[in-house]
């Protein structure tokens, strides 16, 4: 069976650096998999996710999505299989609902089907934010709430592939739990794969996650 | 109409009386300006007197590829304007930019002194000189200003841009708004002429036609065609090269390349 993500030997050093963030990384992904990566800051957890989305290019290696290498897959059609939360969450100064259905602007899911307002209302509740209109500003409100409402609106291009960047480093204690629950939920209420970067101590409460460490430019896998 | 009066050297200098109030003001408030005062005014008569030489020259040539190499002078010396404005150094602009400039300006300098004045031949000197002088001159501080804009918005914003790249967007849906931005940015200012010429100010070719004896009703009209001229040069030229430029901001996945400063 194809992996859904096969990634082997992957080397990657940043622009005008000779020293290796990476060096001979692998990692296989299968789907319905829920894989928490943990490091310290700086030893590429980030880097790691951007690459599988091609938001940076490596130096070496490849990254196998559905069995095919993700330079033949044109980037709009790979990022809208393989969606990419970042650390701190990005808003369109725009209501929540606009940004909510930004990405049925883009050409590529066009012919995907959109959510009504009455959808979005009861999608909001399910993510905590059922006090959250959707005709208000999306610039008015929290980081906390900013960050599910991107994880929100990845989801609603319905990718196969999630990858979380540090989901709840910004958030305070309460807003994080929610995050976390969101995530599992995902796992296990819709079978979505999901890859997260995440330098905190956390055990998810409902899924059994596959843990790997980034140390020493590599993925090592923790019991 | 009378002839034109022409100016003699005493004349001339007498037009320095201007420079001496300049000099006297600086010196008694202290303002700092005089040595560039003077260097200003030797400028003015060396390059003014030079360029006056070279068009005596020019002007009375009959060889088109001598005209031609004026004008790519032209263009190359508002290329190396540009380069010392935008200061960017990750992505290379200069070619795409240097050669969108060098085929959109020779396209409306020919349409200009060949279609719309209809001079025979289309290279004649006196008109498609300094048709393209014009052009490349106003042109160049457009795309200056759009690719300052370009890039400082693509820095600025890149974290945007990529959430609508993560979204599905392809690099063209990602940065759309900072595309258009920046070609309205750049012209803003000739559009700005456009509305307030007649009103505000009179143009310096249509002075310069009008103290040189030309009847104002045929100077109005090669000043509608040099203001509209310059509105379509600047559209085209700012489009086309933010449309090359642009995709150089990103890589072979659609990636931003730019880096924070």
């Amino acid at each position: 069976m194809t992996s859904l993500l096969e990634i082997r030997n992957l080397s990657f050093a940043y622009d005008g650096s000779t020293s290796l963030v990476f060096d001979q990384l692998d990692l296989t992904v299968q789907e319905g998999d829920y894989i928490l990566v943990k490091g310290p800051s700086g030893s590429g957890k980030s880097t790691l996710l951007r690459l599988i989305c091609r938001l940076n290019q490596p130096q070496g290696g490849s990254i196998l999505f559905q069995g095919n290498n993700i330079t033949t897959i044109p980037p709009a059609k790979l990022r809208s299989a393989v969606s990419y939360v970042a650390q701190i969450p990005q808003m369109i100064d725009a209501s929540v609902e606009e940004n909510l259905l930004l990405p049925f602007t883009f050409a590529i899911n066009q012919a995907k089907t959109r959510p009504g307002t009455d959808e979005l209302r009861e999608l909001l509740r399910k993510y905590y934010l059922a006090d959250v209109s959707p005709s208000q500003s999306a610039m008015k409100l929290s980081i906390g709430q900013k960050q599910r409402l991107a994880i929100m609106r990845a989801l609603l291009q319905n990718p196969l592939l999630l990858l979380l960047d540090e989901p709840t480093s910004a958030l305070d204690q309460d807003s994080a739990a929610m995050v976390f629950s969101i995530m599992e939920s995902l796992n296990t209420e819709h079978g979505k794969t999901l890859i997260t970067v995440t330098h905190i101590d956390y055990k998810p409460v409902t899924v059994s996650p596959i843990t790997y460490n980034l140390a020493h430019r590599s993925l090592h896998m923790l019991p | 109409m009378s002839a034109i009066i022409n100016i003699s050297t005493g004349q001339l200098l007498l037009a320095l009386v201007f420079i001496l109030i300049a000099q006297i003001s600086s010196f008694i408030y202290h303002l700092g300006l005089n040595r560039d005062i003077t260097v200003g005014t030797i400028r003015t008569f060396a390059q003014l007197f030079l360029m006056g030489y070279v068009l005596t020259y020019i002007l009375k040539t009959s060889n088109p590829f001598l005209v031609l190499s004026v004008f790519m002078v032209m263009v190359v010396s508002a290329m190396f304007i540009i380069k010392g404005r935008v200061k960017e150094k990750q992505i290379p602009y200069i070619i795409p930019t240097f050669l969108t400039m060098l085929v959109s300006y020779l396209a409306t300098a020919l349409f200009v002194s060949g279609l719309v004045v209809g001079i025979t031949p289309w290279w004649e000197p006196r008109y498609f000189i300094p048709a393209g002088g014009m052009v490349i001159g106003n042109s160049m501080s457009a795309l200056a200003i759009s690719l300052e804009r370009l890039f400082r918005d693509m820095r600025q914003q890149k974290e945007l841009v990529e959430m609508k790249l993560c979204l599905g967007a392809d690099y063209r849906e990602a940065s759309i708004d900072i595309f258009r931005n920046a070609v309205s940015a750049g012209m803003i200012p000739s559009i700005n002429a456009m509305m307030g010429v007649g009103l505000v100010f009179i143009p310096g070719m249509m002075s310069g036609q009008i103290l040189a004896g030309t009847d104002p009703l045929i100077a109005i009209r090669y000043q509608i065609v040099v203001m509209l001229m310059l509105v379509g040069s600047t559209a085209v030229s700012s489009v086309v090269v933010m449309l090359f430029v642009r995709r150089r901001c990103f890589g072979s996945g659609e990636e931003v390349l730019m880096s924070p400063r």
